[in-house]
């Protein structure tokens, strides 16, 4: 009989690189051998982090495939299909699909003749009722053999009792007796139907819920929930509502980042932006307060916003800001989305309060979830897979979510944020994906094909969305009531002068903009000339600039500057204008640079301290005074800075596929140098890995000499030993013949605990008898031999054959394990 | 369509492009549904409001049809929130009715259970509802009628009034048609209000508002009770409807301050109706005189309070609301909506203009730059002193004396807010005056010189803002306002809106005080004429000479 371990080592490099890719967690660490891979890989978190993250239709298969080993043979894929109901070419496809998938993720591992294997451990990280079914049966009960051909003399009731427990879950609530349902009850527990369970409770048998399914394990296989019943976009609005909310999101960004780069806000203690300052922006941005807390946290994930670290703390722009500010729209766009969609922030939850009831500020650095990429990617990627144009609604959405990963669902309320956030990126048009999405989507995953059929391949998130933005106008509509509308997206040029001398009234297909005195000052203050001003607007405007616009710059302009204001770090007064004038003239103070306000007002650029000394140099005699006009004797300013503590980014880890074939040919070499002193015994691996070289004792280092001679089969091992050792292979029995990769063999000094795992776990799986080293408690090994039922949480629950009693020893009690040789039991 | 005219924005605002080959087709379409909110000169701005939507609603449009007009006539594809939401609004009209009951009388009639239950779960509807009679009805107190309605309307479930009204006394009425007959806006305007029962007429002034009031009184032929803002819109109600209709001066009774008759037709003042002594109101004893069956506000924009109170107890009988806005300055236009009736007709001041029944008017604001010494004396005023500072600056006399100079033989009106400075320009033109002082004999005895071109230039404080008929006047010089008010402002420039019988352009001056908080206050009020399509040119006092040239 083959085992999981021979299963792995038959492998072939790229297999086992795609089953590292697949389950990261196995490499990581490195493991050293196929073996200890092997026994990470059955291990009960590894086992349940890699059913996490399958989808249900995957579940059933290995629920199927436990259930029927448990009940007699390790199924065939065609059994496995029949058992969860794939009755239609669709179904069996989709199984078919998921049969795969399992085997790729090494929860299923095909036998050579054809037969499915559960990898050992899966049934107990399964639970006990898988496929909603009792637990097998710990002893044999007279239960019935046709559970149907029985019921023909049931009371009535019964049916309908066992049609609810039939698929699940088993448990059913006793009724009263007496009752009509309590009779039925009854007379279903006499003959064996149902078992009593707590005294309140009654199970369903699992050999009669089978029956009852008429040998199936499932009622019918979980297809993948189709957005078939989702509204369809026109396309023309999807695009239309995708570029209008990248645009607008981009504009936005734009405009916090010009905002915090005059009043930068400071960080709060804890980090974090004050709910005040969010507010603040919010009004200045004119969004709501939970869409400005999403700005920021974009800019800030996009690296546009950064904590400035200074003894005050404020957060500004970064220098990347400035290289963002001058890309076009698409780019700067995509720039957003990818650290969107790439970012671990939830800035759904700002504003929210947190356990200690304070309220979650944005930028908070509390505010990350590991795996908030991975639920984006998820939604989008379910939105991906509905049809072109169509926009499930948040429930379809969750439903393909929880058909995902049964197992791990992600919070309604997180789905719909990330539905949210998506819509204001405009990956979302009108709730559809749009083709920028598409693209940000192909290009995260690196899969092009995701790309629209409308757009071809387009792996370009920028480039799909420049296709779908509205040509730029230039133009704009001037009237008399000092409006004006730009009749469609607005260029940049055009953008920017409005920014700068109207206020934007309305956005939408087009922008309609009212001039005010305010506004117009505002684009005087930034150094236009109401002339220049008055040109630009002539040019957008085709030539008509209206008479009330044109009289409402001349005005403004009338007024601007007639108050000037300045800096001066100092100043001197004295009552004496020659002094003063002398003062101004005198090249030693030229440095300073004074110039007079008035005649007997002089500032200059430089701190009064400074100014006072060079006074002084002069030979005068002055003195400071403050703000009221007290004279005051100056003194240095303390200054100190607070140690701050060093803050460490989180470090972006993902296993890449060249990673993983770095682990794969590490383990290759060391099990093919174990291989290469054993070849006769190890038949499959020497076919499946030609021995590449033999000088394994330089390479390896101490921790992989000890793992490596635990390299696949318990045989391979002793070789391995053997290589080491003088005298090899002393208590270990000769393999089988033929059985080349069975465990039959050996045990030999202290081998890795890995080893000694995936050697029980197969033991229990397959029911297998076990020579156990342990050492008890005064250090004394004892060797047993045992029956493994189950390992876990660190324990070995084995039956004791010889003594007939169950016994539970610590896994660390037990310093090797070696399968008896099943010829001879 | 890709290049239609209208461009959607998703704020709920419509941009429609004037030039455009469809504009008009697009004009039409959309007026039913959104309110035309600014008209310059080549994009005018409508609105979709709940109010709006459910008007349109009213008048029989459904969701669908508001829908299909957008995408026909939009240029960029519509924000698929605004259609649902326009969708949605919709469908909130009518789930509720009021109708009469075989066995109960008045009742509210919903088509959806669950808008009732969640109706008269609402604290708001408390005392207003009886029994519940079934699912899907529940008594009304009679009496709640109109208040029941203003609730809904908050609510957002307004209710559609299908429990009919009551006929009242019957008096025969008929259009005196010689030599004149109803213009074809104005029958349709009568049409659309008589087939909706109640509602509200919006038509620019000048246009013959009175004229529909008369029409409807001639299709009701109903003892008619016709509200009016003040005594002398109350006699020019009075001789406009001997003059155009069968009714005889006899027939037609005064109700105001001076004057307490009750005949078949009686023309109220809403201040009589709202006097009250010893804290209560005296004179609703009028609403009970007779039996009437047709109830007219004028100038419904300005419908105060009280007024509003005593309509809601009025909801049995028709009622007609004209009116040139239904902008209020306090916001309670859904008052109107549901207490007088949804808008039944509508009409933009430069369609009604551009058929030449009203007369074209060109609007002039000249800056004039204070003096030295009185910008010192604004710059330390106290703030609530300052307007009242800049509206009488004494520089205005000189302006208004230019201008005059300019016109002269032209009918002129002077008007202002404070009466200091209209007596010191009365005196400094030489044009007499008239405040709310004048006796209603001496107002008469000016109008009418004034009418006859007797005497041509005429001052006037804010009682000839409202519905005084001047109809030679064709220029008007404004020197101070109610602060911003933008409804005062179409009021006045509203004076000199009746056609002329030469077709002569109407003039309108604003004369403001520059950087005060006149420049402001007028520049807020101009605003609403600048929207109907009425451009300002400015100007500064100081280039007056060259106003010839400059136009």
């Amino acid at each position: 009989m083959a085992t999981f371990t021979g299963y792995l080592r038959a492998r072939s490099d790229d297999e086992l690189v795609a089953l590292l890719v697949r389950r990261p967690d196995l490499a990581t660490p490195h493991p050293a051998t196929l073996a200890s891979l092997a026994a990470r890989a059955t291990s009960r978190s590894s086992l349940d982090r890699a059913l996490t993250w399958v989808d249900a239709l995957v579940l059933q298969v290995v629920d199927a495939a436990v259930v029927l080993a448990d009940e007699g043979a390790a199924p065939t894929r065609e059994a496995l299909l029949a058992a969860v109901g794939a009755d239609d070419a669709d179904g069996a496809r989709d199984v078919d699909r998921a049969v795969d998938d399992a085997v790729a993720l090494a929860l299923l591992w095909p036998d050579d003749d054809g037969t499915l294997h559960a990898a050992p451990g899966l049934a107990d990280a399964l639970g006990p009722s898988a496929a909603g079914l009792a637990p097998p049966a710990t002893h044999e009960a007279d239960e019935p053999d046709d559970p149907a051909a029985l019921l023909k003399d049931a009371p009535p009731g019964a049916a309908q009792v066992l049609d609810a427990l039939t698929w699940g879950p088993p448990v059913g609530l006793l009724p009263p007796t007496g009752t009509p349902a309590g009779d039925a009850v009854a007379w279903l527990v006499r003959h064996g139907l149902l078992v009593r369970g707590d005294g309140r409770h009654v199970v369903l048998p699992r050999t009669v819920a089978l029956a009852l399914r008429g040998g199936r394990t499932h009622r019918a296989p979980a297809l993948q929930p189709t957005a078939a019943g989702a509204p369809v976009r026109d396309p023309r609005t999807v695009a239309a509502e995708s570029a209008a909310a990248a645009e607008r999101t981009v504009r936005l960004v734009r405009q916090l980042v010009a905002r915090w780069e005059q009043q930068p806000p400071s960080v709060l203690r804890a980090g974090g932006l004050g709910a005040r300052d969010l507010r603040r922006t919010a009004q200045a941005l004119d969004v709501d307060d939970a869409h400005a807390a999403w700005l920021v946290e974009s800019a800030a994930s996009a690296g546009l916003l950064a904590d400035d670290r200074e003894e005050a703390p404020t957060f500004v722009p970064t220098l990347e800001a400035d290289v963002w500010l001058a890309q076009d729209v698409p780019q700067r766009w995509a720039v957003l989305a990818r650290a969107w969609l790439a970012s671990t922030r939830t800035p759904w939850l700002v504003g929210a309060r947190d356990e200690r009831g304070a309220l979650r500020a944005a930028l908070d650095p509390e505010l990350t979830r590991p795996w908030v990429p991975r639920l984006r990617r998820a939604v989008l990627e379910v939105l991906a897979a509905a049809p072109v144009g169509a926009a499930p609604t948040g429930d379809d959405v969750h439903d393909a979510l929880r058909w995902r990963s049964p197992r791990s669902v992600p919070p309604r309320a997180a789905v719909d944020a990330v539905l949210a956030d998506a819509e204001r990126l405009g990956v979302l048009g009108a709730g559809a994906l749009s083709s920028a999405g598409r693209a940000l989507l192909a290009e995260a995953s690196g899969r092009p094909d995701l790309g629209t059929p409308a757009h071809g391949p387009v792996a370009d998130a920028a480039a799909a969305l420049g296709a779908d933005l509205p040509a730029p106008v230039e133009e704009i509509l001037l009237q008399g009531d000092l409006t004006g509308v730009v009749p469609g997206r607005p260029s940049e040029q055009l953008e920017e002068l409005l920014d700068l001398a109207a206020q934007v009234e309305s956005r939408g297909g087009a922008v309609t903009v009212r001039f005010t005195a305010d506004s117009v000052l505002r684009a005087l203050d930034s150094g236009l000339p109401a002339d220049d001003l008055l040109a630009r607007l002539s040019t957008a405007g085709r030539g008509r600039v209206p008479q009330p616009l044109e009289y409402l710059v001349r005005d403004v302009a009338r007024r601007h500057g007639r108050v000037r204001a300045g800096a001066a770090s100092s100043y001197v007064r004295a009552d004496d204008p020659a002094l003063l004038a002398g003062l101004v003239e005198d090249p030693r103070l030229a440095a300073l640079r004074p110039r007079l306000l008035a005649p007997t007002v002089l500032v200059a650029d430089a701190s009064p301290a400074e100014l006072l000394d060079a006074l002084r140099a002069r030979g005068l005699a002055p003195v400071a005074e403050d703000a009221s006009g007290t004279v005051v004797h100056a003194v240095a300013p303390e200054r100190r800075v607070r140690a701050r503590p060093r803050r460490t980014d989180p470090v972006h880890e993902r296993p890449l596929p060249d990673r993983a074939a770095r682990v794969v040919a590490t383990l290759r070499r060391a099990s093919s140098d174990a291989g290469s002193d054993a070849p006769a015994s190890a038949g499959s691996d020497a076919a499946s890995s030609p021995a590449p070289g033999a000088g394994r004792g330089a390479d390896a280092d101490g921790a992989s000499d000890v793992d490596g001679t635990g390299a696949g089969t318990v045989a391979d091992r002793v070789r391995a030993v053997g290589a080491r050792r003088p005298a090899p292979g002393g208590r270990s029995r000769p393999a089988p013949a033929g059985a080349a990769a069975a465990p039959a063999t050996g045990v030999a000094g202290t081998p890795e605990p890995g080893d000694v795992l995936v050697v029980l776990r197969e033991a229990a799986q397959s029911r297998a008898e076990v020579w156990v080293d342990l050492v008890g408690p005064d250090g004394r090994p004892d060797r047993r031999l045992l029956r493994p039922l189950r390992v876990e949480g660190g324990r070995l629950r084995a039956l004791d054959p010889r003594r007939e009693a169950e016994l539970t020893v610590a896994v660390h009690r037990i310093a090797d394990a070696t399968l008896a040789d099943p010829t001879t039991p | 369509m890709p290049d239609g005219p209208l461009i959607v924005q998703s704020d709920k605002t419509l941009l429609l492009e004037v030039d455009h080959d469809q504009a008009a087709a697009c004009r039409r379409a959309i007026a039913p549904f959104a309110e035309l909110e600014r008209a310059p000169e080549h994009v005018h701005t409508y609105r979709l409001t709940a109010l709006g939507l459910w008007n349109a609603r009213a008048a029989g449009h459904d969701a669908e049809q508001v829908v299909d007009t957008l995408l026909e006539y939009s240029r960029y594809p519509v924000p698929h929130a605004l259609l649902v939401d326009v969708a949605e609004t919709m469908s909130r009209y009518g789930r509720l009715q009021l109708v009469q009951h075989p066995v109960h009388g008045l009742v509210l009639h919903a088509l959806d259970p669950a808008v009732l239950a969640e109706v008269t779960r609402s604290k708001r509807t408390a005392g207003l509802l009886g029994a519940r009679v079934d699912d899907t009805d529940v008594v009304v107190h009679p009496s709640e009628r109109g208040h029941l309605k203003q609730v809904l309307v908050k609510l957002g479930w307004p209710a559609e009034d299908l429990a009919g009204y009551v006929d009242g006394e019957a008096h025969p009425i008929e259009l005196a048609q010689d030599g004149w007959s109803l213009r074809p806006y104005q029958e349709q305007a009568v049409e659309g209000f008589w087939h909706g029962g109640s509602g509200v007429v919006v038509l620019p002034c000048g246009a013959g508002k009175t004229l529909v009031g008369a029409g409807a009184m001639a299709r009701s032929s109903t003892t008619t009770l016709i509200l009016v803002t003040n005594t002398v819109s109350a006699r020019q109600w009075r001789d406009e409807l001997v003059k155009r209709t069968t009714l005889t001066e006899d027939e037609i009774g005064e109700y105001s301050g001076t004057r307490k008759e009750i005949r078949p037709v009686t023309i109220a003042t809403y201040q009589v109706l709202t006097t009250k002594r010893k804290g209560v109101y005296s004179h609703l004893e009028l609403l009970d005189a007779r039996d009437w069956g047709l109830v007219v506000y004028d100038e419904v924009h300005l419908l105060p309070a009280p007024i509003f109170r005593i309509t809601a107890d009025l909801q049995a009988r028709r009622r007609l609301g004209l009116t040139a806005t239904l902008v209020r300055e306090d916001g309670r236009e859904d008052e109107v909506f549901s207490l007088i009736g949804p808008k039944r007709f509508d009409a933009p001041w430069k369609d009604i203009e551009a058929q030449g029944y009203i007369a074209p008017a060109e609007c002039v604001e000249v800056r004039l730059t204070l003096p030295d010494h009185e910008r010192m004396t604004y710059a330390t005023a106290e703030p609530e002193e300052r307007y009242r500072l800049a509206a009488t600056a004494s520089g205005k006399n000189g302006v208004v004396d230019a201008l005059v100079a300019k016109h002269a033989g032209e009918q002129t009106l002077v008007i202002g807010q404070y009466l200091d400075q209209l007596h010191e320009l009365a005196e400094h033109i030489g044009a007499d005056l008239i405040t709310g002082e004048t006796p209603v004999r001496e107002r008469q005895r000016l109008f009418d010189a004034f009418r006859s071109g007797e005497i041509t230039k005429l001052v006037v404080s804010k009682v000839a803002n409202f519905s005084i008929d001047l109809p030679e006047a064709s220029v008007a010089i404004q020197v101070s306002g109610s602060f911003g008010s933008r409804q005062e402002e179409a009021q006045r420039l509203g004076r000199i809106m009746r056609p002329k019988a030469d077709g002569k352009t109407a003039h309108f001056y604003t004369v403001v005080a520059r950087d005060t908080v006149d420049q402001d206050f007028a520049a807020h009020r101009q605003r609403f004429l600048a929207e109907q399509g009425y451009a300002y040119t400015i100007v500064d006092a100081e280039d007056l000479g060259d106003l010839g040239v400059a136009r």
